[in-house]
């Protein structure tokens, strides 16, 4: 039987598989930085983002997605971040924002020479 | 005379190695500088900075005026070591030419002069000074020993922990004068000779000793000097006492024009090895005095990057409030140093990183004079009114360059050691300026600031902090703020006051508004409010305790309002402070019609 065409489809369903991914990664990150595990994901820091404000660059996304093993095109996001610190002032968690993103770039990419 | 007996051996040894490692590290470190460099210094070599130099080194090297400005004791206790070693070298090669007259003497020949010359006729005059001088010396080794039990008392809290190498050296050094003073008092006692203090010591000697006895002490304690002396100048090149000798080409370098810069060059080692370990930089470090860190200070920073084992922990922990460089009293470039560190186990050039700036510009408004918001003032938005309100009543058209956002100055991605994507920042900032034809750049973020005047070349383009257009604006009679009874308080940003050197402009501006107190600690010694960029190693409660004990001494100050003049500041503070937190511009906004 022929799909009925409704003019509108739902996107394509995307679990993220926590037993298939590789999380070596993302547990040494949290070992270095525990105080990840307090993000609320309200995604002030986000909000506040001068990276995020001139591109897709979404500070939330990666670092969730890097938690749970998705690190695939991470680094490449996470170099648009131009450092300037202001996630880390909005934080309602304290976290230390801004050491988590030089921690993300050092594991995923930074040592690949 | 021969000059020569078995136990000058140690000190023969000692010396040589010294002189040939020595000069080897010189060539090494001068033959490693860049071309430009070397060029720097042998332009300066015929200019008045030679002379200039050498006074420096006169009065550091040997006087240490800049220790005696940390406390009167402390200096007093580095000057007798230095210069009255100094002097007794120097007399010591006086004494021998009077006795002697003009002929070749071995290098042991004038060290142990007292040794050999007890077959010729005394001079008491040379027997006083030179004990004169050895009692200089001892009351220094005298406080050093004192320094180790009370520092306090010497107007140091903390003090170095010193590495093992370090103890060696210093435990020989604290021997050599004792010991000099026990052999040339034996000698003195077996052939007479010397003045009120080996003289007398000898003395005592003879009488107490059999002459057997007085002969054995006489040549145990010679030997005692000798390898005190050896231990000390093998020790030398490869432990704190490198500085000794690294300290004099550093200063005629730094007076030549050559600098450390982002990146590592043979010039840190001048600056690296001239660190004596003082401790000098552990008191001021807020990370010490309110985290209770003690591993991380310039001196610490400093130690670990000479022997190579610096871990990046310690080269990020660090605020580079500037606050420790400010009191070394060698004057060594920390904060550079530290940043090319940081360019050294982080910076990894990218072309294809931050691509999206291509073709960007969000700037709005149009005027000769541009104003650059920065990041933080971005997230301060009443800074950014203030701002608008201060331009409108001066008539100054605007450029504004990132009120709907823009790109970052570069400065926190190079204090972080990503020098190269910092460049990129700072190519796109310069040319959006060019393109908007600005003549005046006003920012209100002391960060953006110090890198817009020390990275960019934004040659015809004049920058000023906000701090400085308002005062400039206030003199010439464009802005009329109201004054009034209000006491306010000022904190001196990092950036802005050691960083760029502006204290006195926004103190003239709150002298405009109402009545100026000053917090106990300011000006140069202002501490840092705790949030400074340059730190990602700290957590936010550290941050916090920092910016609490920053709020209390301005709030013991009683004034009403804490006046600072930057964004980061005005947050990080606000959060430790129970009364209300004021950027500069908002307190005149405030004010005005």
């Amino acid at each position: 039987m022929a799909t009925i065409n409704f003019g509108y489809t739902i996107s394509k369903p995307r679990a993220i598989d926590m037993d298939r991914n590789n999380l070596r990664k993302s547990d040494e990150i949290l070992r270095e930085m525990p105080e990840l595990q307090a993000c609320i994901g309200c995604g002030s820091c986000t909000a506040v983002c001068t990276a995020g404000n001139l591109t897709s660059f979404n500070f939330r996304r990666v670092h969730t997605l890097i938690r749970r093993g998705e690190y695939q095109g991470a680094y490449e996001e996470m170099n648009k971040c131009m450092l300037c610190g202001k996630c880390r002032l909005v934080c309602p968690r304290g976290i230390n924002t801004r050491g988590v993103a030089m921690l993300i770039k050092r594991k995923l990419g930074d040592n690949r020479s | 005379m021969t000059f020569f007996a078995p136990f000058c051996l140690p000190f023969i040894i000692g010396a040589a190695v010294m002189f040939t490692v020595l000069l080897v590290k010189w060539g090494v470190w001068l033959y490693r500088l860049p071309r430009t460099d070397k060029m720097t210094i042998l332009r300066g070599i015929p200019t008045r900075r030679t002379p200039q130099a050498v006074g420096e080194v006169v009065g550091e090297a040997l006087l240490h005026r800049s220790i005696f400005r940390v406390d009167p004791l402390l200096g007093y206790m580095h000057m007798s070591l230095a210069f009255g070693w100094f002097l007794l070298i120097a007399v010591g090669w006086i004494e021998t030419v009077a006795y002697l007259g003009l002929r070749y003497v071995p290098l042991q020949g004038h060290v142990f002069f007292k040794y050999f010359a007890t077959g010729l006729e005394h001079k008491p005059v040379f027997d006083f000074v030179m004990d004169l001088l050895l009692l200089f010396v001892l009351s220094g080794v005298a406080l050093a020993w004192f320094k180790r039990l009370r520092s306090r008392a010497l107007g140091l809290r903390r003090t170095t922990k010193h590495v093992l190498g370090d103890r060696v050296a210093l435990s020989a050094l604290w021997f050599i004068f004792p010991a000099r003073l026990v052999a040339e008092s034996a000698t003195c006692g077996l052939y007479g000779g010397g003045s009120f203090l080996t003289g007398s010591l000898g003395g005592w000697f003879s009488a107490h000793l059999s002459v057997p006895g007085l002969m054995n002490l006489e040549t145990a304690a010679w030997w005692f000097y000798s390898s005190c002396l050896g231990i000390f100048f093998v020790a030398m090149p490869f432990s704190r006492y490198m500085h000794i000798f690294t300290e004099i080409p550093l200063v005629f370098l730094r007076r030549y024009g050559v600098r450390s810069g982002e990146k590592a060059s043979s010039m840190d080692q001048f600056q690296t090895q001239a660190c004596s370990r003082c401790g000098i930089c552990i008191d001021p470090c807020q990370l010490q005095s309110v985290l209770h860190i003690d591993t991380v200070q310039s001196v610490y920073f400093l130690r670990d990057r000479r022997y190579g084992m610096l871990r990046p922990e310690t080269a990020d922990n660090c605020l580079m409030c500037g606050r420790c460089a400010e009191r070394c009293p060698v004057h060594i470039d920390l904060n550079t140093l530290r940043l090319n560190s940081r360019d050294a186990l982080r910076n990894l050039p990218d072309e294809r990183r931050y691509e999206y700036l291509r073709g960007l510009d969000r700037s709005s408004g149009s005027g000769k004079v541009g104003y650059f918001a920065g990041c933080m003032t971005l997230l301060t938005p009443r800074t950014l009114a203030a701002m608008e309100r201060i331009f409108e009543a001066a008539g100054d058209a605007v450029w504004w360059a990132d009120r709907e956002g823009g790109v970052c100055c570069g400065r926190p991605l190079k204090l972080s050691g990503e020098t190269d994507a910092a460049r990129k920042m700072m190519r796109y900032n310069t040319d959006l300026f060019r393109k908007h034809g600005i003549t005046t750049l006003v920012t209100s973020c002391p960060i953006c600031l110090k890198v817009f005047r020390e990275d960019y070349d934004l040659e015809g383009i004049e920058v000023l902090h906000h701090s400085e257009y308002i005062l400039r604006l206030i003199r010439a009679g464009r802005l009329l703020p109201k004054h009034d009874a209000t006491r306010f308080t000022y904190h001196d940003p990092c950036e802005l006051g050691r960083g760029s050197g502006i204290y006195d402009e926004p103190r003239a501006v709150i002298e405009a508004l109402g009545e100026l107190v000053e917090p106990s600690e300011t000006r140069e010694n202002a501490p840092c409010c705790g949030s400074s960029v340059a730190n990602t190693a700290i957590d936010d409660g550290a941050q916090l305790q920092i910016a609490r004990a920053v709020a209390a001494e301005l709030e013991a100050t009683g004034a009403e309002v804490i006046v600072t003049a930057c964004p980061l500041c005005k947050k990080a503070i606000g959060r430790g402070a129970q009364q209300p937190v004021c950027d500069l511009s908002e307190v005149v906004a405030q004010r005005i019609g």
